[in-house]
């Protein structure tokens, strides 16, 4: 599949300038949205930590930022066949919502195995189905067949600058709304929310740390760093539905230079963190949304030297999109 | 039971310097909770409706503020023995709390058919808990013995000024963070003073508050507990809907009281 490259004045997808014009065109659609902190989680984690609540965006998680960038800088005659992606999750959604507020239509392939809630939410925003089989050559086919037919513009989920840079504003608004942020942990799938995130967060402040939290069963990123280049695995097994995606090649450089490490969790500790946000924090947290605090709550966080100076943590709740059955049966394992 | 009851100036419970002086007294200790909105539930309600989020509020719902309020208006005479009050809700983890704030014990009655997840708070607070039947009779002569036993102060669950200062400290925030809300809805239980200043009591049937939890949790992405979602339930009912004094409420701020609810409870009410 082919992506939109920008080419930069820098080496990277994005840059301070692109963050800011990111957060300039995108602040009229956004929510800006609220910093949770709970002294119960803080007791258990001996950090402190603050919840960045991107599950509360529109969509239902941070995707609606970097969809909302890369729609309204299109051009006129760019936005004027409408756009197109392939996606079982939230970019879906917010794609199709940030084309309706363009009045423009939006044509998502969706791989019949998508959660139920998130092709809800194409719906309830006006996106147009076109449904693949549940592999990624289907879904690139499928797509490309829906680009040729339509003249759509196609925009991918993370691999892309305007992508990238419209989820970066998170670190301007958390940095913002909590100075003495020395620490961030995001979820990592194909790097696009924490590409954004760990570039504009150093830019503000070098010294800061940035640290993904992945699932052991998609652990592409964290094989990725220990092997200096993109790793991608035959399959992928976790409960976190949207973070089964692989690194891109505008996402890895920023991973390889930018995130200090990977940390990988269980399943188990996965749900263990989801009902600390349900039963503490009082949120809706999907899998993938809460394996930021699993991290922080993991032996290999809570053990390793190199981050027992982490004292004030940003966490990402990236989203909040599950089926309420799935849900339930994962608490009951 | 007997309550401690305020003589205050006006001939209500609470005024305008009880809920300032409440502000400031309970600032140091509470959350300043945000408002959600959504434009979906716009869609759906007609209405722009903000979202004040009680169910953040330490302890997980907004009783923090009252028992806040109560406990630090205490002398350090009155402190000294502790605090009591006979609860099966969320009185008594705010409670507990507050009184661990100040360094005091907190006796709870709690009857024997609480929720396990409030129980489980008021442990998590540093309550200690004294076990009654689950009847009004013997939660209020567990907790006379309590009182004698202890000589702690009673500390009632809502009707007390103190409480309701603390209480109104809600809308001093939700008016600042949305100055054109012209309509409030919040859940009603045991609330006094309701004659002279609520317009009106909208009630809805059981699916109804169920059918608006569902939506928190879908489209605002909050895990609110029954009695918390009810504001919501009241918006979307026909009886408001319909109604022709209330066609021009336009900007509704609704208070999502509280998010204790246990997940089995819950699930279970979603699958009926």
């Amino acid at each position: 599949m082919e992506e939109e490259k920008q080419t930069r004045k820098g080496k990277y997808a994005a840059d301070f300038s692109s963050f800011r014009e990111a957060e300039a065109r995108i602040r009229p659609f956004i929510h800006k949205t609220p910093l949770l902190s709970s002294e119960s989680l803080d007791a258990l984690s001996g950090r402190h930590l603050f919840f960045k609540c991107e599950l509360f965006q529109k969509g239902g998680a941070f995707k609606f930022r970097g969809a909302c960038n890369a729609v309204f800088s299109l051009s006129d005659d760019q936005a004027s066949k409408g756009v197109v992606t392939h996606s079982s999750g939230n970019h879906a959604a917010a794609l199709s919502l940030a084309a309706k507020l363009r009045g423009i239509p939006a044509y998502i392939v969706v791989p019949k195995n998508a959660p139920k809630c998130k092709v809800e939410n194409v719906k309830r925003y006006g996106g147009q189905i076109i449904w693949s089989e549940p592999n990624m050559q289907s879904r690139e086919s499928t797509a490309a067949k829906v680009l040729q037919d339509t003249g759509a513009v196609l925009l991918h989920p993370y691999n892309d600058g305007r992508i990238i840079s419209g989820q970066g504003t998170i670190s301007l608004e958390l940095l913002e709304q909590a100075p003495k942020i020395d620490t961030i942990i995001a979820p990592i799938s194909g790097g696009g929310l924490i590409s954004g995130v760990a570039l504009a967060a150093k830019t503000i402040n070098p010294a800061i740390r940035v640290l993904a939290g992945e699932p052991k069963g998609a652990n592409d990123a964290a094989q990725s760093k220990a092997a200096g280049k993109i790793v991608t695995l035959p399959e992928t097994n976790t409960v976190a539905d949207g973070l089964r995606a692989f690194l891109g090649d505008l996402t890895w450089p920023v991973v390889r230079d930018f995130v200090d490490d990977v940390i990988t969790v269980e399943d188990n500790e996965i749900i263990e963190a989801m009902k600390l946000c349900y039963e503490i924090l009082k949120v809706a947290v999907e899998p993938s949304g809460a394996i930021g605090l699993a991290a922080v709550l993991s032996d290999s966080f809570k053990e390793n030297p190199a981050w027992k100076d982490c004292s004030h943590i940003g966490i990402i709740l990236s989203g909040g999109n599950v089926d309420l059955g799935v849900l339930w049966h994962s608490f009951k394992r």
